[in-house]
C-alpha cells in the first residue's frame, strides 16, 4: 500500500480558494481523517487525491511518484461517496462489478469476487436488488463493496455516515475501522463530525477556510489545540470561552483577572499580552455551591440530563454560557446561585486576536 | 347538523362544473374527429353529421392511384425518412450537445444558452428566402436531406436545452464514481449517463419524429419532385386552390396521416407523464 504526499496543495474555483496551500502525509496503511466545517476544502482535497479534480498548483505523491496528471482510472483509488452514488440502472451485483469489468477480468473471476466481497458485507442476499429497493445503510454497504472489490491501494471517504440515523452510524463506524484495520489500505476519510474523526482515525487533519490548521493525533489535537477554532471544533460540548481577561505575570505563576474573578495559574507565561481568552473544557471543571479561590460565579441556565452525566449550563455575569459536566447524582436547579472551578493546569490561554493557543 | 342540498353535495358539483367545462372546452376538436372519422368511411353526411351510406371509396387511395398523384406508399415512406431522419440527427446531437452544456464550464456557456432559447424564440418562416439560397447553393434543393438537415437543426437548440435538464438532474458524484471506478469519461457517459437520460431522450425522439411527420412548409417550399412528397404535401394536393375539394378523400388521407401519431401517443403517454430520474438517495 502506498504512502500520500501532498505538498502546498492548491485549488481555486475561479476566485473562490478552496484549497490553499494545504501539506501533509498519510503513512503507509494509515487512517487520516479530514475534519472541519463545510466549505473547508476537505473534499476538495478527497477529490483530488482521486484525480478528479486537477490542483491548480502543488503537488500530490503516491509513494514517490507524482500523480497530479494522472486520470482516477490509473490511480487505484475506491471511494465511498456521501450519497452513495450507486449507479440506479444496475443492479447490486452489477454495481459491484462495474469497477471489474473495466479491467477485463474474466467472468468467473468477476463472479467470485463480487460474491466473495459481498458476503463479508453481509449484502450477498441483495445481489439481484437494485438500488432503490435498499435501506441507506445496506446503499452504504454496497458502495463499500464496490470500493473495496478492485482491491485498491488508497480508500477514501467522503462523508459515508453522514446520511445514516444516529445507531447505524456508530455500528458502521466500527465496522469501517475494523474494515480498515484488516485490510490495511491507506485511508483518507473527510468529515465534519468530529466524533468520527476522534473514534476512528489515527492522526486528524483540521481544515477550516482552505487551509490546514492543525494535523495530529486525536489526543494532540484534543490536548493542544493550535488556536481556538480547534478547541472549539474538537470535544462535545466543544471548549468553553471566555474573554476579557488581563494578565499580570508573576514569579512562578501568572494571575488572570475579570471583574471580581481571579485565576491563579502555577505557571510563569511569557507574553507580553494585556488580555487573553481562557478556554476551558466540559470536563475540566466543577460546578461548586459555596464561594472559593480560582472561581467564578454565575447561574444555573439550564440543565442537560444525558443519563450516564449531566450538563450544566452556567450563565456568568458578563452572560456568556459555560457548558460543564456534573454529577447526575446532584442536580443543580435552575437559577441557583453556583461557581465554576475549572481545574488550573489543564486550561488553555488564547491570544483574542490572532486567536492562537498561547497555553 | 343541518346541512342544505349544494353544501352536502358540494364536492361532486364541484368536480361536476370542472368536467363539464373541460368538456366544453374540447368538444370542438372532438366534434372535429368524430366528423372526420364518419365522414371518411360515408358516401356523404347530412344535416352534419348523419352518414348516408357506408363505404370505402374514400379509401381508395390506398390500393389504386389518384390520377394526377403519387404513389401513397412512395409518399408515406418518404414522410418515414424525412421522420425518422430528423429523430435520428437529433437525438445525436442534443444527447451529446445536451451533456456539454450541463457539465462542461466552457468559455462562452453562458451566452451560448441564451442564444439557444432565441433561437427557438426565433420563427423559422422567416429564414425561408436565405435558406433558400443556402440549399440551392448546396445542391440540397428538391432533396429529402436538404428537408431532414433544415427541419434538425431548427429543432437541435430545444432539444439540447431539454437533455441539458435531464443531465442537470444527474448528481456530480454518479460520473466521478464511474471515473474512481475505472472509466474514461467518455465511457462513463456512455454506460452510466446515457441510461439514465434515456427519458429524456425518449421525449426529444418523439417530438422529433412527429415534427418530422407533420413537417409541410419546408417541404411545401423546398421538394418539387412529386416523387419526393410527403403526407402532409399530398393531403394539401387534395383541398388545392383551382380545384373542387373531394372531402370524402380528405378526411380519408387525413385520417391515415394521422394514424402515427396516435399510437405514438397511446404507447408513449404514459411514460411521458411519469418522467423522473431516480435512484440516488440525497
Amino acid at each position: 500500500m502506498p504512502s500520500i504526499r501532498v505538498v502546498n496543495l492548491k485549488k481555486y474555483f475561479g476566485k473562490v480558494k478552496a484549497v490553499d496551500g494545504v501539506s501533509f502525509e498519510v503513512k503507509d496503511g494509515e487512517f487520516v481523517a479530514l475534519l472541519g466545517p463545510s466549505g473547508c476544502g476537505k473534499t476538495t482535497t478527497l477529490l483530488t487525491l482521486a484525480g478528479i479534480y486537477k490542483p491548480t498548483s502543488g503537488e500530490i505523491y503516491f509513494d514517490d511518484v507524482l500523480v497530479n496528471d494522472v486520470p482516477p482510472k490509473y490511480r487505484e483509488v475506491g471511494m465511498v461517496f456521501q450519497n452513495y452514488a450507486l449507479y440506479p440502472h444496475m443492479t447490486v451485483f452489477e454495481n459491484i462489478a462495474f469497477p471489474l469489468r473495466a479491467r477485463k477480468i474474466p467472468k468467473e473471476e468477476i463472479e467470485k469476487r463480487v460474491v466473495e466481497i459481498a458476503r463479508k458485507l453481509l449484502i450477498d442476499n441483495l445481489l439481484e436488488r437494485r438500488p432503490s429497493q435498499l435501506s441507506g445503510g445496506q446503499q452504504q454497504r454496497v458502495a463499500l463493496a464496490r470500493a473495496l472489490v478492485k482491491q485498491p491501494k488508497v480508500l477514501l471517504f467522503d462523508e459515508p455516515l453522514s446520511n445514516l440515523d444516529a445507531n447505524l452510524r456508530m455500528l458502521m463506524r466500527a465496522e469501517i475501522k475494523h474494515l480498515q484495520q484488516e485490510l490495511g489500505i491507506t485511508s483518507v476519510y473527510v468529515t465534519h463530525d468530529q466524533a468520527e474523526a476522534m473514534t476512528m482515525a489515527s492522526r486528524i487533519a483540521v481544515f477550516n477556510q482552505g487551509k490546514l490548521v492543525q494535523y495530529g493525533t486525536p489526543d494532540e489535537i484534543y490536548e493542544n489545540p493550535k488556536n481556538m477554532f480547534v478547541a472549539s471544533f474538537i470535544g462535545n460540548p466543544p471548549t468553553n470561552f471566555l474573554k476579557g481577561f488581563s494578565v499580570e505575570v508573576e514569579k512562578g505563576q501568572t494571575i488572570l483577572k475579570r471583574d471580581d474573578v481571579v485565576l491563579k495559574i502555577p505557571k510563569e507565561l511569557e507574553t507580553n499580552l494585556k488580555e487573553v481568552v481562557v478556554g476551558i473544557r466540559p470536563e475540566h471543571c466543577e460546578v461548586v455551591h459555596n464561594k472559593q479561590e480560582n472561581a467564578i460565579p454565575g447561574t444555573v441556565y439550564v440543565v442537560e440530563p444525558l443519563g450516564r452525566d449531566i450538563i450544566v449550563n452556567v450563565q456568568t455575569d458578563r452572560g456568556e454560557l459555560v457548558k460543564v459536566f456534573g454529577d447526575p447524582a446532584k442536580i443543580p436547579s435552575v437559577g441557583e446561585k453556583v461557581f465554576l472551578v475549572p481545574h488550573l493546569e489543564k486550561i488553555h490561554l488564547f491570544n483574542p486576536e490572532t486567536e492562537e493557543t498561547i497555553l | 347538523m343541518k346541512l342544505s342540498f349544494w353544501q352536502k353535495n358540494s364536492e361532486k358539483i364541484r368536480n361536476f362544473v370542472i368536467i363539464l367545462v373541460l368538456f366544453l372546452i374540447t368538444s370542438p376538436i372532438l366534434v372535429g374527429y368524430v366528423w372526420l372519422i364518419l365522414r371518411s368511411f360515408s358516401e356523404d353526411l347530412v344535416n352534419g353529421f348523419v352518414p348516408t351510406k357506408l363505404t370505402l371509396k374514400n379509401w381508395r387511395f390506398l390500393w389504386q392511384e389518384i390520377k394526377g398523384y403519387p404513389n401513397i406508399w412512395q409518399t408515406t415512406l418518404n414522410t418515414a425518412l424525412l421522420a425518422l431522419g430528423v429523430m435520428g440527427i437529433e437525438v445525436l446531437i442534443t444527447s451529446l450537445g445536451g451533456y456539454a452544456l450541463s457539465r462542461y464550464d466552457f468559455p462562452g456557456r453562458s451566452s451560448m444558452m441564451k442564444f439557444i432559447l432565441a433561437l427557438h424564440a426565433f420563427p423559422a418562416i422567416s429564414l425561408m428566402t436565405a435558406v433558400f439560397y443556402l440549399l440551392w447553393t448546396l445542391r440540397l434543393l428538391d432533396t429529402l436531406w436538404g428537408v431532414i438537415l433544415l427541419k434538425a437543426s431548427l429543432e437541435v437548440p430545444w432539444g439540447t436545452w431539454i437533455m441539458k435538464g435531464f443531465y442537470d438532474g444527474i448528481p456530480w458524484e454518479l460520473e466521478w464514481a464511474g471515473l474512481v471506478d475505472g472509466y474514461s469519461r467518455f465511457e462513463v457517459w456512455r454506460k452510466i449517463l446515457l441510461p439514465l437520460v434515456k427519458p429524456g431522450i425518449a421525449v426529444t425522439a418523439i417530438f422529433a419524429f412527429l415534427s418530422g411527420w407533420s413537417e409541410f412548409v419546408f417541404v411545401n417550399t423546398f421538394i418539387f419532385s412529386q416523387n419526393l412528397w410527403t403526407l402532409s404535401k399530398y393531403v394539401k394536393g387534395f383541398i388545392g386552390d383551382y380545384r373542387f375539394a373531394d372531402y370524402g378523400l380528405v378526411t380519408a388521407v387525413g385520417l391515415f396521416y394521422m394514424i402515427p401519431t396516435i399510437i405514438f401517443f397511446f404507447f408513449v403517454s404514459k411514460h411521458m407523464i411519469k418522467l423522473t430520474i431516480g435512484g440516488v438517495k440525497g
